[in-house]
């Protein structure tokens, strides 16, 4: 019988944490993606666009990590580690758009873990859903993303 | 036109986004990805670790070929406009390869309230050969010639 991965996980919600989002980090996340589309990369087009300023990319709030969270003990206590983890699916859905020099608050939560046997053998799934909200604390996007463990 | 408005007067469903060609994808893009995005598991960026984690080699963030996708939605309706997006990935992306990434209309719905009209796309990605790299799905909302 494989490993199984620690259930009691689900529900577990972590510290939020504040972003602040820089306006040289959406630039080099476009980049990254070879996307040179101006309203993230050119300052003067931004500002005389809609939104006042450059947004960021739909999947920018990829970025936005803990970093005083420690993944690795995170994956131990479930029961893995980072050589079996694979990105499985991910979603957001974005209310309006990110923008530089703005602070957001991130609460994750980890919202479940179910295993499943696939055609390269049995796994596990770890589905964990991140609400931002804005300095008003309106909600301005969620995301959810769901891991998959090679068990 | 590109990065330009698109107006739901104009959009049928069955249209096709315009395709989307992305790579060879370099070990250096992974590495840039990496710094930008802040996900820095080396099984994108050590071929020895990838190899010993019984993947065969380095392969590219999932969330790269995402970015991928999402460029094809924004270069074709602008920016701003993405409401909601969901990938699965379906298969890994490796070094070298060239990704293509396609869109198809699905649905229509009329503005509601405040809100624009909104439209929802099928969204997929392929490699050279024609394997699904990326399967999904976006709703974006779009001005109204009113």
């Amino acid at each position: 019988m494989p490993a199984q991965l620690n259930r009691a996980v689900i529900g577990r919600e972590f510290a939020p944490y504040a972003v602040t989002v820089e306006r040289g980090k959406i630039k080099e996340f476009a980049r990254a993606i070879g996307d040179p589309n101006p309203f993230y990369l050119d300052d003067r087009v931004g500002a005389a666009s809609e939104w006042g300023d450059i947004i960021a990319p739909p999947t920018f709030a990829t970025t936005f990590r803990d970093d005083s969270l420690d993944y690795n003990a995170f994956l131990r206590e479930l029961g893995t580690d980072i050589s079996r983890v694979l990105h499985g699916e991910q979603e957001f859905e974005l209310h309006r758009p990110l923008q530089p020099g703005r602070t957001y608050l991130c609460r994750a939560k980890v919202v479940d873990v179910y295993e499943k046997t696939g055609k390269s053998g049995p796994m596990a799934f770890v589905v964990r859903e991140t609400i931002i909200t804005d300095a008003e604390n309106e909600i301005v996007g969620t995301m959810r993303g769901v891991t998959v463990v090679r068990l | 036109m590109k990065y330009g408005a698109v107006y739901v007067e104009d959009v049928n469903i069955g249209d096709t986004l315009p395709p989307l060609s992305k790579g060879p994808v370099q070990q250096i893009q992974l590495t840039r990805y990496a710094g930008a995005s802040g996900d820095f598991n080396p099984i994108h960026q050590d071929d020895a670790f990838a190899k010993a984690a019984g993947m065969g080699g380095v392969f590219a963030h999932g969330m790269l070929s995402m970015g991928f996708v999402a460029q094809s939605v924004t270069d074709w309706v602008g920016i701003g406009r993405v409401r909601r997006i969901s990938v699965r990935f379906a298969a890994l992306v490796r070094l070298g390869d060239v990704i293509t990434c396609h869109g198809r209309v699905t649905a229509k719905r009329a503005a509601q309230g405040r809100d624009d009209p909104q439209v929802d796309l099928d969204l997929w990605a392929e490699n050279q050969k024609g394997e699904k790299v990326v399967t999904g799905r976006a709703t974006v909302s779009l001005p109204s010639r009113g």
